[in-house]
Formats: C-alpha cells, sequence, structure tokens
C-alpha cells in the first residue's frame, strides 16, 4: 500500500521546527509560540486553558456554535453567566496565542465566523495529529516497507509521553478523544514490538512492558513478551510473563488466556 | 442547558477476540472496559451485565448527591423514581447492543419507532410554549436541531456501512 500523498516521515517532523504554534497534549499540556514556550502563568485563566484545549479536541469537527462551546466545556446553566465566561476566556486566549496582533487580518489562530469558532491548524504542529499520520504510514508500510514501517512506529512511540491531556481526565468532552489515541498507541507499540521481535527483542520486551503499563489486560503484550524471553533464552522469564497474563485475565475478565497464548505457552515448555 | 453536576459520563471500550477452538470451530469473545469519566473509576468485565451494575451503581452516587439536602421521605420517592428509570435501561440496553450486532436495519426501525413516541409525547404538547420564543431560544433551537440532523446524518451512514457488510 502507498504512502497518502503529502504524508512522510520528514514533513511530519519538520513541520514541528517551522511552525509558528506548537503543542504538546500527550503527558502534559505545553504550547511554544514562535520557539518560546509560553509560560502557565502566561494563561492567567484556567478557562482560557480549557477553552483552548476544547478546540484543539475538536480540530476535526465543523465551527462549533458558542452556545454549543459554553453546554460541552461549563455545562452552564446561566445564559448571562456563560457568555461572560466565554468572553473572557477568549480574550485571554488570544491574547496569549496571538500577543502581537495588531490588525484584523493578522493571523488569526481561532477562526471566528459570526457565532461559530474553531482552530486553525494550517501554521500550527500537534504532537496528536503528527502521532496519528506516523501511525498512518506505519500501517501502511508494515506489510511492503517494514524498515519505513518501523521508523514511522517509533516516531509515534516517542511522541505518546502519557495520556491526553493529563489535567482534564475528570471532564468529558475529552475523554472519547483519550481513549481514542490511547487505543491507537497501543496498536503501534504491539505493531512496532512484532516488527523488533526478530531484530531487536529486548525492545519487543521493553515495548510490550510499556504497554501493559498502559493496559494490564493487553493479551497481545504477553504473547509477544513471551516470545521475545524465548527468542532470548530466557524461558523462565517467558513462563513468569505467562502465568501473569493467566492471573490477570482470570481476575479481571474471569477468562483463560486465548489458544493463540497458550500455544506460545507450550512452545516455551518444550 | 445541561448543569455539569447533573452530567456523568462512561467511557466503554469494547474488544473483540476471535479463536479456533480445540475443535477447530471459530469461538468469538468479547472483552471490556468501562471508565467513569468524572470519577475516574474503571471496571473490566467479560458479561455486559456486569457494566450495567458499574453504571448503576455511579448513577446512584450522583442522585444521591443531588439529594443531600432533601427530607428524607423526599429522597425515598426520587431514589425509587430513579431506580425504576435505570431498570428500564438495564433491561433494554444489553438487547439493544446485540441486536445492533445481529440486525442493524431491525435496530434502525426500532430506534425511528422510539424517536417517533417521544415526539408524539412530549414534542407535539410542547410545541405551543415555542410561538412566543425569543430569538435567542430561536437560535438555541436551531443549533439544537441541526445537531441532532448532523447525528441522525452520522447514524444513517453507520447503518449503512454496517448493512453493506453485511451483505457481502
Amino acid at each position: 500500500m502507498a504512502i497518502p500523498e503529502g504524508l512522510s516521515i520528514t514533513k511530519i517532523l519538520e513541520k514541528k521546527s517551522t511552525a509558528s504554534l506548537q503543542i504538546e497534549t500527550l503527558g502534559s499540556f505545553e504550547v511554544t509560540l514562535n520557539g518560546n514556550k509560553i509560560p502557565d502563568s502566561a494563561w492567567k485563566r484556567d478557562t482560557a486553558v480549557q477553552l483552548f484545549q476544547f478546540f484543539i479536541t475538536s480540530r476535526n469537527a465543523r465551527a462549533m456554535h458558542k452556545a454549543s462551546i459554553i453546554d460541552r466545556i461549563w455545562g452552564e446553566t446561566n445564559e448571562k453567566a456563560g457568555n461572560r465566561n466565554f468572553k473572557a476566556a477568549l480574550h485571554q486566549l488570544t491574547k496569549t496565542i496571538e500577543p502581537n496582533k495588531i490588525n484584523r487580518e493578522d493571523q488569526n489562530f481561532i477562526i471566528r465566523q459570526g457565532l461559530t469558532y474553531r482552530l486553525d491548524t494550517s501554521q500550527v504542529w500537534m504532537d496528536i495529529d503528527a502521532l496519528d499520520d506516523l501511525i498512518i504510514i506505519g500501517n501502511q508500510c508494515m506489510n511492503d516497507q517494514p524498515e519505513e514501517a518501523l521508523v514511522a512506529y517509533q516516531q509515534a512511540v516517542d511522541l505518546y509521553r502519557g495520556i491526553y491531556l493529563p489535567n482534564r481526565i475528570y471532564e468529558d468532552w475529552c475523554a472519547d478523544e483519550r481513549e481514542r489515541i490511547q487505543v491507537l498507541v497501543l496498536g503501534a507499540m504491539m505493531s512496532l514490538a512484532k516488527l523488533q521481535l526478530s531484530r531487536n527483542p529486548k525492545e519487543t520486551i521493553r515495548l510490550a512492558i510499556r504497554a501493559l503499563q498502559i493496559d494490564p489486560t493487553w493479551e497481545e503484550a504477553y504473547r509477544l513478551q513471551m516470545e521475545a524471553y524465548l527468542s532470548e533464552g530466557n524461558r523462565p522469564l517467558a513462563v513468569k510473563t505467562y502465568r501473569k497474563c493467566q492471573q490477570i485475565l482470570q481476575q479481571e475478565f474471569e477468562i483463560d488466556p486465548l489458544p493463540e497464548t497458550r500455544r506460545v505457552f507450550e512452545k516455551v515448555r518444550g | 442547558m445541561s448543569n455539569q453536576k447533573e452530567t456523568t459520563s462512561f467511557v466503554i471500550r469494547f474488544t473483540q477476540k476471535m479463536y479456533q477452538d480445540d475443535q477447530d470451530e471459530t469461538q468469538i469473545q468479547w472483552r471490556g472496559n468501562i471508565r467513569h469519566v468524572q470519577g475516574g473509576e474503571e471496571k473490566r468485565f467479560s458479561d455486559f451485565g456486569k457494566a450495567m451494575e458499574f453504571i448503576q451503581s455511579k448513577l446512584a452516587e450522583l442522585t444521591l448527591e443531588s439529594l443531600e439536602d432533601k427530607p428524607a421521605e423526599e429522597q425515598k420517592g426520587i431514589l425509587s423514581k430513579s431506580f425504576n428509570l435505570w431498570k428500564k435501561v438495564a433491561l433494554d440496553a444489553p438487547k439493544l447492543v446485540i441486536q445492533t450486532i445481529k440486525d442493524p436495519m431491525a435496530q434502525v426501525e426500532q430506534i425511528q419507532n422510539q424517536v417517533k413516541e417521544v415526539i408524539d409525547q412530549n414534542i407535539e404538547p410542547e410545541i405551543n410554549q415555542w410561538r412566543s420564543a425569543s430569538k435567542t431560544d430561536f437560535q438555541e433551537l436551531m443549533a439544537a436541531v441541526n445537531k441532532i440532523a448532523g447525528e441522525v446524518k452520522d447514524l444513517n451512514e453507520k447503518v449503512d456501512k454496517l448493512s453493506n457488510k453485511k451483505k457481502k
């Protein structure tokens, strides 16, 4: 399968240094404007950060009506209070990310059309978009260009420094994006671990352990870890990994490992 | 508009596992993970009933929290209503999931009937209220209608995809 037109690992990584706004959302929230990191104190109010993170989360949706935004983020019952909150947050947000804007024609990151708003991502580099694109390349190259897939997955996994917007784990407007990214990353980790099995089994073990830290019931990770220990000649650790898998699946789902995993275990036992 | 204190959200992840058993027959297994967003708690399940129990316990907490200041008698009455509502959801939801997997078209028909029922029972009597609606009310209504239209479109696309898959 061919890589979609205009998409390349180099371009994705280059955009990070050329985009005027860089946004990191995985593991922590950091924004860099023209090479300078915006300090936390510059945001003044949390609602401005919240509004910006909401725009980032809904970047692929159509422009959203102000009332919907207020409802989704703050669930404000009082219309006046909601509008006041939105106005103050938007004012602080644009002041923080567009500090030198003098004229209306100057570049805008937040696009307003009537009462709808959206984030213009053309001059923005975001770790989540880079992650998405790198995984697309990895998936497309997995069968025919494994070396290219390996680089793409590796870059994607390196970008994943933790969950999406960790300071918003109790808010529901970003829960689906967090879940989407986590499942995507687990898949990429497993594909990379598979590619590394014949090249560098130690890396397969490391990736499997990392995936199990995210989700201790991800059975494929146990299987790959067992295979990697086996290829390293470390049967005792392969057996220990199987026992751990058995115990977790029983404890969490009351089920046994899949036949595929049991077959690897039979191989381990010789 | 809703109030955040009256909102509770859940993220459910299903993982499908297909495998050949010892008799070489294809078997399917579902593993689930449910997370309560506002509380952060998580539960894994292979029986959908366990997920329902988890949701029920969180909804009961929500109802109890909002009843803190009410007299005991009133608390009892509202809790009983809340449990009855939940009982209906808990009985219907697993059926809904299974039916969707088995026959997406029949499911859509059922949803359409439910929508019609809701319109007949609720929208018609309320329509008179909108005759004296303000501009803001009207804009709110339009935003809601647009949102519903978008969701119906997405739902139709999903159903088409599922139906096509089934035909294949």
